[in-house]
């Protein structure tokens, strides 16, 4: 006979299973009881005033980033210019996916070894790495390297300096951890042949005139904006459109965010962007980010979008594109402008800065120090701007070397006394979550515009106010 | 087993050469599983009584129940308990029927069953990773196959990953169709198992086909379904991948399971002690659910 | 003797438990059955047709409303850039499928090497609480990855294991050593344990017969459970994503992932990796269709 059933009777966990378990757990609890960890620093370490002499061996000077265009070229620009000083030197940018960015570093951070010298944390990281000792105190090094009054000080306030408060004013007496590589914010991309060449001017302007190319042109809808719920996108949005209606995050002083983002401001501002604009978008645009925006940009769907500058250069590769077969023929057809402004002018701050991790190994920290201070430079910067990267020294941000290399880059240089960073705290990566969550919730129809904005106000709160709470801490 | 017959040595005794033996070839795979996964496993569940972080570093503070009772009373966790139950019951649910229809279908087949069998096993063989981003490929509302299709048939578009209702079903629809081979593999070994005297015997009896399904090959197949089933609803339980590439947990956070959820806990804040406890939970309802269905199992196939 | 699943896979003995023809509307009947086997068929294996697809169109076709099916310019641009970088040296995912190869490949044999000597023990000895034990073994394979990597990831950091390929590999091999044992439990019970007797009466010792006797009529059921351990370690993600990030360490489920979520996506090279990645799986998989049921079942269900 072939029939065979051959399922044995499943046993249940026995007695001395468990017997075994609890004895186990005795023993583990023993054994981690004392000394759970390896001796934490309480703040950063400081990297020294002067550069260590350098090595003449070969080194690796290693860089974690996530994985987009710019991080691409840093490495070309690095191997080929930095190279010219230091040839015993090669540059290597590893890559994680955008999702995975702050995990990634954050994860190597607590595992107290880094495969990276460099850290391109995002500016509202940097509180949570000094907090937890993880990258160099750099402020000896900058008092005698780096030419401040050479920058916008809010530039090296939002790339480096903690604590620092979201309007980014420079602290003189505040220390820094790091030190800008590519500045960002948000463009507006229009289309010059369905609105005309002029831009909006202000942001009521611009859902009007968004509202009135999607009602001309069927099939291609108003607007097109960041609305995913991972990373910072969905939060991005909404801060943008809280500032530019004269809203608040928080107040810094009294770290203080239910009653103030939900204030009247916030409530308008949250009104505009889900009642507003979100009409406007595509159909199951609500879980759009940065590359779908691009996509929809290219294939022409969209009348008006809003898009970080340093993702916006493959928009003009004709290859990705609809909209034209060479590049001016994109640029006919689309244009970049600076965000319409309404109470106030505010713009989101983007880009990041370059910081040393804690744990890589002398050498290599000496010879980051040395590659910040070569990269600060006037003539690196502009050489920067012209192999595709957002420099930040005023000299640079100003030279013909940047303004021509990139039809964007007078957007950024005109953007930068506007902008607006968010809160530069430890607690950023559940901040942002909760704001993140919300935010998608509300423009995906999940939650009522003023719910969501009380229930981050109320969350984020929560967050501030948790330390000292015994247990359940992210929950 | 080329080597010349060696004239082997008469052996002491051999009671005890076997247990040694036994004791040599068990220990380094239980040397392994005890320090990767019971060890690693322990240690999570004294962190759980700590308020210890893993970035924060710093010594564990002993906090008793602190962390268990916080979960266990959240609201935010009983969303993701309440959204992964649907997800686990609708997803295994689907596949069970439908892997079970195929297999039934393919059983009653005579030829061709070997190469259908192969084809439909391909979703099951892929990696959640190209499964999640080429559903969320075919998925995208404005240039997507299924919006495309539906599009040609005069349908409406459907916003498959950003509405509430419809992201949480179109998790179900790609887990079932990836596991959907699963069930159908193994009520396929069940059904083509039952013997053919039985049939033979129905059919003088012009027994009825519903009969025939009802009384013959439902019971055969049936413990065999069971099984697939837990297998099922244990992996389902602690779906992750799936979530982290699809949806991302949204809109907002509507379709964050508890693995998810956990996985946050863990990462964002850091709350290392919050999440062994959340951890360990989810262990304890996998291993208590688990045993309650094996001994409702066993107890089937005494009867 | 266990009924393989070839049986059903296999155009297989001929059942004709329902005589055609004979019965009213037979025919009617089975001409639907072969429909909704169709229709359940072309359902099942769209999305793969179209994930093939996909990556042989050029790009521009890709987003195109509404889909084309058939007329599009066909390219094989996409699986050149899946090797070779824009730059013209080898692509970071060319590097990635490397590495999974390699951590796929080392775990595989340790699992082996560590699990086929523990399953032939519990098989063949008298042991005391083997079933908890064999339990014990089995539940450390359903913990949830997600709660697993937690204390994983305090561990390796401690020895210096994030981030790297070793570290990969223990944890794959720690879980898939649970599965090596059941799996090949089965294949060793099937193998009579008279003919290790009549070898010891020859003179040899224990370890001699197993040796020289038995584990020459294992090896197609060792080869059959070292493919689906390497499928497994293949196709994982969670443990990848979380415990390594550079790009010499990581393997192509992690590098696949990060395809998306750039500023730009390119679902042409998205499937043709996905293509590339599936191939070995979907080749290994036929290869051992014969045991696909105990493989899915961790050997729980054996036919």
């Amino acid at each position: 006979m072939r029939y065979a059933q051959r399922i044995g009777r499943l046993p249940v966990f026995g007695r001395k299973v468990r017997l075994a378990a609890a004895m186990l757990v005795a023993a583990t609890v023993a054994a981690c009881g004392g000394g759970e960890d390896d001796g934490a620093e309480a703040s950063a370490p400081k990297a020294p005033a002067t550069i260590p002499t350098l090595t003449q061996d070969p080194l690796t000077l290693s860089f974690i980033w996530f994985e987009w265009p710019p991080a691409q070229a840093l490495e070309a620009f690095a191997n080929a210019e930095y190279k010219k000083q230091r040839p015993n030197v090669t540059i290597k940018v590893n890559t994680v996916p955008n999702a995975n960015w702050h995990d990634a570093m954050f994860t190597q951070f607590a595992a107290r070894k880094t495969d990276f010298d460099i850290a391109i944390l995002d500016s509202q990281h940097i509180g949570e790495a000094v907090t937890n000792g993880n990258i160099l105190d750099i402020t000896d090094f900058v008092k005698q390297n780096i030419d401040v009054k050479a920058y916008n000080p809010y530039l090296l306030a939002a790339y480096g300096q903690f604590p620092q408060a979201e309007t980014g004013q420079r602290d003189e007496n505040a220390s820094l951890y790091g030190l800008p590589l590519l500045g960002d914010t948000w463009t507006m991309i229009y289309r010059k042949d369905l609105i005309g060449d002029k831009p909006p001017q202000t942001w009521d302007e611009m859902i009007s005139v968004a509202e009135k190319c999607q009602a001309d042109n069927p099939g291609v809808s108003g607007l097109a904006f960041h609305q995913a719920n991972g990373s910072d996108a969905a939060a991005v949005t909404y801060n943008t459109v809280n500032g530019v209606y004269g809203g608040n995050l928080w107040n810094s002083k009294d770290r203080k965010i239910d009653g103030v983002l939900n204030d009247q401001a916030g409530q308008e501002a949250m009104d505009v962007l889900v009642n507003k604009m979100k009409p406007l978008t595509a159909k199951g645009s609500g879980n759009w980010f940065i590359d779908e925006v691009n996509a929809a940009v290219a294939q022409g769907k969209a009348c008006i979008a809003f898009q970080w500058i340093a993702a916006s250069g493959g928009l003009l590769d004709p290859k990705q594109s609809t909209l034209g077969t060479s590049r001016e023929q994109i640029l006919d057809k689309l244009g970049f402008a600076t965000l319409p402004s309404q109470k106030t002018n505010l713009v989101p701050l983007g880009g990041m800065g370059m910081h040393i991790s804690a744990y890589a190994a002398e050498a290599n920290q000496a010879e980051a120090l040395n590659f910040l201070k070569w990269f600060e430079q006037a003539d690196i910067q502009k050489k920067w701007a012209a192999a595709g990267g957002v420099p930040s020294r005023t000299d640079a941000l100003q030279s013909p070397e940047f303004l021509n290399a990139q039809p964007f880059n007078k957007v950024y240089a005109d953007s930068v006394p506007r902008m607006r960073d968010m809160w530069n705290v430890p607690e950023y990566a559940r901040l942002v979550d909760i704001e993140n969550t919300n935010v998608n919730a509300a423009l995906n129809g999940a939650k009522s515009p003023k719910d969501a904005l009380d229930d981050i106000a109320k969350e984020q709160q929560k967050v501030l106010d948790s330390s000292g709470r015994k247990g359940g801490g992210g929950l | 087993m080329s080597d010349p017959v060696a004239p082997p040595a008469p052996g002491r005794s051999r009671r005890v050469s076997d247990r040694w033996l036994a004791v040599g070839f068990i220990s380094p795979a239980m040397l392994l599983l005890l320090s990767m996964s019971v060890f690693p496993l322990l240690w999570a569940l004294y962190l759980s009584f700590t308020d210890y972080s893993a970035t924060r570093g710093g010594p564990a503070r002993w906090i008793g129940f602190g962390n268990y009772t916080a979960v266990l009373t959240s609201s935010q966790v009983h969303q993701r308990a309440l959204t992964t139950l649907i997800y686990v019951v609708g997803a295994v649910a689907l596949q069970t029927v439908l892997g079970f229809t195929i297999a039934y279908l393919i059983s009653r087949r005579t030829h061709g069953r070997g190469l259908l069998t192969t084809l439909f096993l391909v979703p099951m063989m892929l990696s959640p990773v190209v499964v999640g981003l080429f559903w969320r490929f075919m998925l995208d509302a404005q240039f997507g196959v299924v919006n495309s299709m539906l599009g040609s048939l005069g349908l409406g578009q459907v916003e498959w990953l950003t509405q509430r209702r419809t992201a949480l079903l179109s998790l179900v629809v790609v887990d079932t169709w990836q596991w959907t081979p699963f069930i159908m593999l193994i009520a396929l070994a069940g059904l083509t198992a039952v013997p053919k005297y039985l049939y033979e015997a129905a059919s003088i009896d012009r027994a009825s086909e519903w009969f025939r399904f009802r009384t013959i090959t439902l019971p055969l197949v049936w413990p065999l379904l069971l099984i697939a089933v837990l297998f099922r609803a244990i992996e389902a339980f602690r779906l992750f991948d799936l979530v982290y590439i699809l949806t991302s947990g949204g809109p907002g956070v509507s379709t964050e399971t508890l693995s998810f959820h956990v996985y946050k806990v863990a990462f964002l804040g850091f709350n290392t002690g919050t999440a062994s406890a959340y951890g360990i939970l989810m262990v304890l309802v996998v291993i208590i659910l688990t045993q309650l269905y094996l001994r409702y199992l066993n107890k089937l196939k005494e009867d | 003797m266990a009924v393989s699943v070839d049986d059903a896979v296999s155009a297989g003995p001929v059942r004709d438990h329902t005589p055609p023809a004979r019965r009213f509307g037979g025919r009617g009947r089975a001409v639907l059955e072969v429909a909704l086997l169709t229709v359940l068929a072309v359902v099942m294996l769209f999305p793969v047709l179209w994930m093939v697809e996909t990556s042989i169109k050029e790009n521009r076709d890709v987003y195109a409303i509404p889909a084309k099916f058939f007329d599009f310019k066909v390219t094989v641009d996409h699986f050149k850039d899946v090797f070779v970088s824009s730059s013209g040296g080898r692509s970071g995912l060319s590097v990635s499928f490397l590495n999974s190869v390699v951590v796929a490949g080392v775990s595989t044999v340790l699992a082996t090497v560590l699990g086929v000597p523990a399953a032939w023990a519990y098989s063949r000895f008298a042991l005391k609480a083997k079933k908890d034990q064999l339990f014990f073994i089995l539940s450390t394979r359903f913990m949830p990855p997600v709660v697993v990597v937690i204390p994983i990831f305090l561990m390796y950091r401690q020895v210096g294991l994030i981030d790297t390929q070793l570290g990969l590999i223990l944890i794959y091999t720690a879980f898939n050593v649970p599965f090596t044992i059941w799996m090949m439990k089965g294949f060793v019970d099937e193998v009579p344990a008279e003919y290790e007797d009549a070898a010891m009466l020859d003179g040899y010792t224990r370890l001699q017969a197993f040796w020289k006797f038995t584990l020459p009529l294992l090896v197609p059921g060792i080869a059959a459970t070292a493919v689906f351990a390497l499928i497994f370690s293949w196709n994982e993600f969670v443990f990848a994503i979380f415990l390594t990030s550079s790009d010499d360490v990581r393997t192509a489920p992690p590098a696949i992932a990060g395809l998306i979520g750039g500023t730009t996506v390119d679902w042409g090279l998205v499937a043709a990796s996905s293509v590339v990645f599936a191939v070995p799986v979907l080749v290994f998989a036929y290869l051992v269709r014969r045991h696909l049921v105990a493989g899915v079942t961790l050997g729980a269900v054996r036919r």
